[in-house]
């Protein structure tokens, strides 16, 4: 049966829950079910042995970037009413894995959000009032969000199969890779600014070079390392102070 | 010390800021409302201090972002943390920079109970729907069990938020009127700035994106600190 705006507009809310029920043998398995479910029960309207093996189908173990599951959702749907079989799904359900996890933890965690907070931080620093500096990230950082969604579902529906291609050939490619360079130079500023803002905090001229140093030396902490150097200057801090 | 109220009014209110937040982490929405900025500040808010809320917030950023979400990577939850340390910076007698310090400490720890939580919690997701079969390919029977999954944690962050904000606010507090001050006459705004910015720095790497960043770090770090000096 053919679908409607409004199984688009269920699966697209229903995204926003993806990973209600992760966990760690199926992942977001369900929660991609859940979502696909106003679709699939459209497609497989009047025939329930294959709408139910459609379901156990795509409840079984995936993983994907949250915001980039309605790809998935989308190209899913799409082999589903197109009638491919269950192989061809399952293959295609396990190639998709992987590039929407890496391309979404790239362009999202690692790129839009570092700028969105930190733009947020600058502008807090700078004498924007903190109440308008959080509605402004909520509203920028989710104008993005929100996007990302709907273009995911959209693609994803409209190249099917060929979704991989498109992934390849989209702006989410360089994405990352462009904004990384704004956030090193974004980032330096935001905590200079920030040290700055903190009541009792106080350099001179002359002491800047302990406190760029000690920037640095933070900067330069082995990626593992990370939580046990935090841990260790609150102890040494409490230390100092007692 | 000054006496505070929080009425039980209050801390209700807190808690079921807290389950938003909490959900909003990973399990709903993913608005990021859960970063500790916009936490710190409701927080903040909450008590009428949102300056202070979004600088604890701002603090807890740079620490928790150490541990970003990658794969399967484990990482703090910010949510009820970041609401937490803002409301206790808040709620702090003096505002000062020792209170700071010990909420951003705070939240970093609750952040990491709430990351161990989830864990616990995601024993019995695994439960409800770990296995397609349970759902018998039924559509509806898949949303009870989603949705159940869901309340669950909302109940978790419920829990850890309605545990730990009045243990920590009084925490802060309490440590705020017996500390001593810092040890042999030193300077405790530098001290406290060099503390802040090794913290600062540990996270800012990633949220910078490379370790190759740091020219541009340095830059952005040195242009900024032009803009103070010619400011104060």
């Amino acid at each position: 049966m053919r679908t409607t705006r409004t199984d688009f507009t269920a699966a697209f809310m229903r995204s926003f829950v993806i990973q209600g029920s992760w966990n760690y043998r199926t992942m977001i398995g369900a929660g991609l079910g859940f979502a696909l479910s106003p679709l699939l029960q459209r497609i497989h309207a009047g025939d329930p042995v294959t709408l139910r093996r459609a379901i156990e189908r795509h409840t079984n173990s995936f993983n994907a970037h949250p915001y980039l599951a309605t790809v998935a959702i989308g190209a899913l749907a799409r082999l589903e009413r197109d009638g491919e079989d269950a192989e061809t799904i399952e293959r295609f359900r396990t190639a998709l894995r992987g590039p929407l996890g890496a391309l979404g933890d790239q362009a999202v965690w690692a790129a839009w959000r570092p700028l969105c907070v930190l733009s947020t931080i600058l502008a807090f620093c700078l004498g924007l009032d903190p109440r308008l500096a959080a509605l402004a990230f909520l509203v920028v950082y989710n104008v993005g969000h929100i996007g990302l969604r709907y273009w995911g579902l959209k693609v994803g529906w409209r190249a099917g199969l060929e979704v991989g291609r498109v992934l390849n050939a989209s702006f989410l490619r360089n994405f990352a890779a462009r904004l990384t360079r704004v956030n090193e130079a974004l980032v330096g500023s935001a905590l200079v600014l920030v040290i700055a803002r903190t009541p009792g905090v106080e350099i001179g001229p002359s002491e800047a070079g302990l406190v760029g140093a000690a920037a640095l030396a933070g900067f330069f902490v082995p990626t593992r390392g990370g939580g046990v150097a935090i841990a260790l200057m609150f102890v040494a801090l409490g230390l100092w102070w007692i | 010390m000054t006496g505070i109220e929080i009425t039980s009014g209050t801390w209700l209110l807190v808690t079921t800021v807290g389950v938003l937040l909490g959900l909003d982490g990973t399990t709903w929405l993913q608005t990021m409302a859960s970063r500790p900025i916009i936490a710190g500040t409701i927080g903040g808010m909450l008590f009428g201090d949102p300056v202070a809320g979004f600088l604890a917030g701002a603090w807890l950023e740079f620490v928790t972002s150490r541990h970003p979400p990658f794969g399967a990577a484990r990482y703090p939850e910010t949510g009820p943390a970041g609401l937490i340390a803002g409301a206790a910076y808040a709620l702090s007698d003096s505002a000062s920079i020792l209170a700071l310090l010990v909420a951003v400490l705070a939240g970093w720890t609750i952040g990491w109970i709430g990351t161990h939580s989830i864990s616990v919690m995601r024993q019995f997701t695994v439960r409800l729907v770990g296995d397609p079969r349970v759902f018998a390919g039924d559509p509806a029977e898949l949303a009870r069990r989603h949705r159940r999954a869901i309340r669950l944690d909302g109940a978790r962050a419920g829990l850890i938020t309605g545990a730990l904000f009045l243990p920590v606010v009084f925490s802060v507090r309490w440590i705020e009127a017996i500390a001593p001050g810092p040890a042999g006459g030193t300077p405790t705004g530098l001290v406290a700035a060099i503390a802040l910015a090794g913290l600062g720095g540990v996270g800012a790497r990633v949220l910078g994106g490379r370790r190759e960043g740091w020219p541009p770090f340095v830059v952005g770090a040195a242009a900024a600190a032009i803009l103070v000096w010619i400011g104060s």
